[in-house]
């Protein structure tokens, strides 16, 4: 597919979004003249530690989207096993088929055309609200989350939720 | 789409979207943010400051305005409903009740929640205890609302939902409720709190009809989360929250509404009834704020709270335990003694109940097997005040010891103790006398002197009062200058004299004052009474601590985890003690270590 198909792919899911938005975040354009670099906020799941707070992240989407995957970044400061120090989320399906570097995904956890926005980010708000413990990004927020809970990892993510309020 | 032709007027329609429901908003295209989500708190019914709209992957700005965003007519903007500041943060839909609630915090939470009164915070954390629900009952689940004992409101649902605000939207009490050492050191104690929750005849009573709480207080697992989970204010609130919404659920299910009544007739009434019996509306409020029917209840306590550390103006004694009982003068005396204390047990009927109670005997026991505990009960405010309202009431004083197993069925000794305990309480109020009491060494030091002075007595009876010390219960001067063995002391002299000298401030003074007036003492009886008894203090002290150790306390589990292969005699001891000895827990804790 040509850019101008990825751009035309883009823009209807950004009108499709913003006519009738998805539960539990909201999506745009960082700049308006740019339909590959999106700017997300996801509300932080209900019954998680992430629970009131708005969580800011950039997609941006190669000129080969839908085959290839886009890169997602969180802006705001976020403390998950799956989500690297500097906010590069890593996820099964934003990994591109053909580099299986991890030897255990499936091809069909990976990434498929049919992803879109919508996709991507109901998929990263259910691993908020439950990690994927077998391939952490964060090695220490892996740790605490699996050793320390309801201690530093809870600490550790209301601290996130209340600066994400602040900027707010 | 706004393709207007005169945008200024022209009305735009849009969808404002919470995770529960949509509403329509007609608002005009040139309003400002701060427009818009005033005509949004009018059909949500929800204060504007905590309206947060979304629109495009953007929180929105007060300043901003429609148009410039972008937002046209047809188009949807997210709405999250935040809760206030300080509390706990829930998403909009279930949160709706719970904020409306929060907005109306009620008169009666003041009561609960001294933490807001002005007074000492160590006041504050005098009444926590019952409010916690402590005895870990608050995981039976739905029983939270135990914690409102004192407020006797017969809407449960509201109740414990005002409770629970009450304490999400103040972690600070929770926290500090939880730190008080008395109540961890409670929290920590398995077996008192079963014995506690146990021993009250109407929780037997409720046990008996529903076996399904037997087996929770049987259940040493459910016990040890329990604990850990009051023990972790974090946990706790996290907890209470879910319960909440969990409720909220349950009543929306088809049903549901009848399952939960059934449940609040079934368990919570009358646990709510065994607790208020247990309590008599919050004992400790009745040491602090007068008998069982507390006159504050349901007001706001504008009243300062009574300050612990003002002495007794009318007290029997002097009291002169400390240097500064002048600068506080007569009026906090009297505060406390006009509001609270020395009235605030009339006539021991109501207390004679409470000490009589076996939950309350049980708790005596442990005390005096358990110095850890005394100590820390010795350090919190409320047992300072209440040591002050003893020593002003020797009624209620004897009525304790008469109920005391240490004492039952010893009657000198009971005698003995009623006439000393008043200025043995005044003694105890000293902090330095406290540190001794509690200081295991100075006990068997203490203990060994008085063999000593005991062999001495025995061997060269003729040599005692030459030497100037009267009776082996007498202080040993020097080395211990507070110990346990003052009060005793000081008793013999004011029973001769009438003195009031406060002998532990100044340790030279007291060992010549007592020398002095040894002479006048009552001879042999008493002081083999007095000896007896102090003796057979010191021993069971001394033997409480040897209890202590977690080593020794959880030898039987140390031994098990020993013979499963668990070698690290250091881990174990360590995992034991955080499990309160549960093996099984032990293990898990065990082997996740590794």
């Amino acid at each position: 597919m040509s850019e101008a198909q990825a751009a035309l792919l883009l823009g209807k899911q950004l009108a499709d979004l913003s006519k009738s938005p998805v539960e539990g975040f909201s999506a745009g354009l960082i700049d308006d003249s740019d339909v590959f670099k999106w700017e997300v906020l996801i509300i932080g799941p209900a019954d998680t530690f992430f629970e009131g707070g708005f969580f800011k992240a950039h997609l941006y989407f190669p000129k080969e989207y839908p085959q290839k995957p886009p890169k997602m970044k969180f802006i705001s400061e976020i403390w998950h096993p799956n989500v690297e120090k500097n906010g590069e989320v890593c996820i099964s399906i934003l990994h591109e088929p053909g580099e299986d570097k991890y030897g255990y995904e499936d091809a069909s956890e990976r990434w498929l055309p049919i992803h879109t926005v919508e996709s991507i980010i109901m998929s990263v708000i259910s691993m908020l609200a439950d990690p994927n413990d077998e391939s952490p990004a964060n090695v220490d927020a892996a740790k605490d989350w699996r050793e320390d809970y309801n201690g530093e990892f809870k600490k550790k993510v209301r601290r996130c939720v209340r600066k994400s309020q602040e900027s707010v | 789409m706004a393709e207007s032709e005169d945008s200024g007027s022209e009305l735009i329609k849009i969808f404002v979207k919470t995770p529960k429901d949509k509403e329509t908003v007609e608002i005009e295209a040139t309003s400002t943010i701060t427009d818009f989500k005033e005509a949004i708190s009018q059909k949500f019914g929800q204060p504007v400051e905590q309206l947060c709209l979304i629109f495009a992957g953007k929180i929105l700005k007060d300043h901003e305005t429609l148009e410039k965003i972008g937002i046209k007519d047809g188009l949807t903007v997210h709405l999250v409903i935040r809760q206030k500041v300080g509390s706990q943060q829930q998403g909009g839909g279930s949160s709706a009740p719970a904020a409306s609630s929060t907005t109306a915090p009620p008169a009666a939470a003041a009561g609960t929640a001294p933490g807001t009164a002005p007074g000492t915070t160590a006041a504050a954390a005098a009444q926590p205890p019952p409010a916690a629900a402590p005895f870990g009952l608050a995981g039976l689940g739905g029983l939270t609302g135990m914690g409102n004992l004192g407020m006797g409101s017969a809407n449960f649902m509201e109740m414990q939902q005002r409770m629970q605000q009450e304490l999400l939207r103040n972690p600070d009490m929770l926290t500090q409720m939880m730190e008080n050492p008395f109540v961890q050191s409670m929290m920590s104690n398995p077996d008192l709190l079963r014995n506690l929750i146990v021993s009250n005849p109407q929780m037997q009573q409720l046990m008996e009809r529903n076996p399904e709480i037997t087996h929770m207080l049987n259940n040493p697992e459910l016990m040890r989360q329990t604990m850990e989970l009051a023990r972790n204010p974090a946990m706790f609130q996290e907890m209470m929250r879910s319960q909440d919404r969990a409720l909220s659920n349950l009543e929306s299910i088809p049903g549901g509404y009848n399952a939960l009544r059934r449940m609040y007739t079934d368990i919570q009434e009358p646990m709510m009834n065994a607790a208020q019996e247990q309590f008599g509306n919050n004992p400790w409020a009745s040491l602090v704020g007068g008998g069982t029917s507390n006159p504050q209840q349901g007001q706001e306590n504008r009243e300062p709270l009574p300050n612990p550390w003002a002495p007794q103006g009318s007290s029997t004694t002097a009291a002169t335990t400390t240097g500064t009982t002048t600068t506080t003068g007569s009026t906090t005396a009297s505060s406390p003694a006009g509001q609270g204390l020395p009235g605030g047990l009339p006539g021991g009927i109501p207390t004679s109940g409470m000490f009589n109670s076996p939950g309350m005997q049980s708790l005596m026991q442990q005390m005096v097997e358990n110095p850890q505990l005394m100590q820390n009960m010795l350090q919190a405010p409320y047992m300072q005040s209440m040591m002050q309202s003893m020593g002003q009431n020797p009624e209620m004083a004897s009525q304790i010891i008469g109920n005391n197993p240490l004492f039952q069925g010893n009657p000198q000794l009971q005698e003995q103790m009623r006439q000393q305990l008043p200025i043995f309480l005044q003694q105890m109020q000293n902090p330095e006398v406290q540190a001794a009491v509690t200081n295991p060494r100075v006990l068997q030091a203490i203990m060994q002197i008085q063999q000593g002075m005991q062999q001495l007595q025995a061997e060269a009876p003729s040599l005692l009062p030459g030497l100037g010390v009267p009776s082996p219960s007498v202080v040993p001067p020097g080395g211990v200058p507070a110990s346990p063995a003052a009060p005793a002391s000081s008793t013999t002299t004011s029973s001769s004299t009438d003195s009031t000298s406060t002998p532990t401030t100044s340790p030279p003074t007291t060992a010549a004052s007592t020398t002095a007036t040894s002479a006048a003492t009552p001879p042999a009886g008493p002081t083999e009474a007095q000896q007896q008894l102090l003796q057979q203090m010191l021993q069971t002290l001394a033997g409480g601590t040897a209890m202590q150790p977690p080593e020794v306390r959880f030898r039987s589990q140390l031994e098990q985890l020993e013979t499963m292969g668990f070698v690290n005699r250091a881990a174990n001891i360590q995992a034991l003690t955080a499990t309160n000895g549960d093996v099984n827990a032990a293990i898990d804790r065990l082997l996740q270590a590794q």
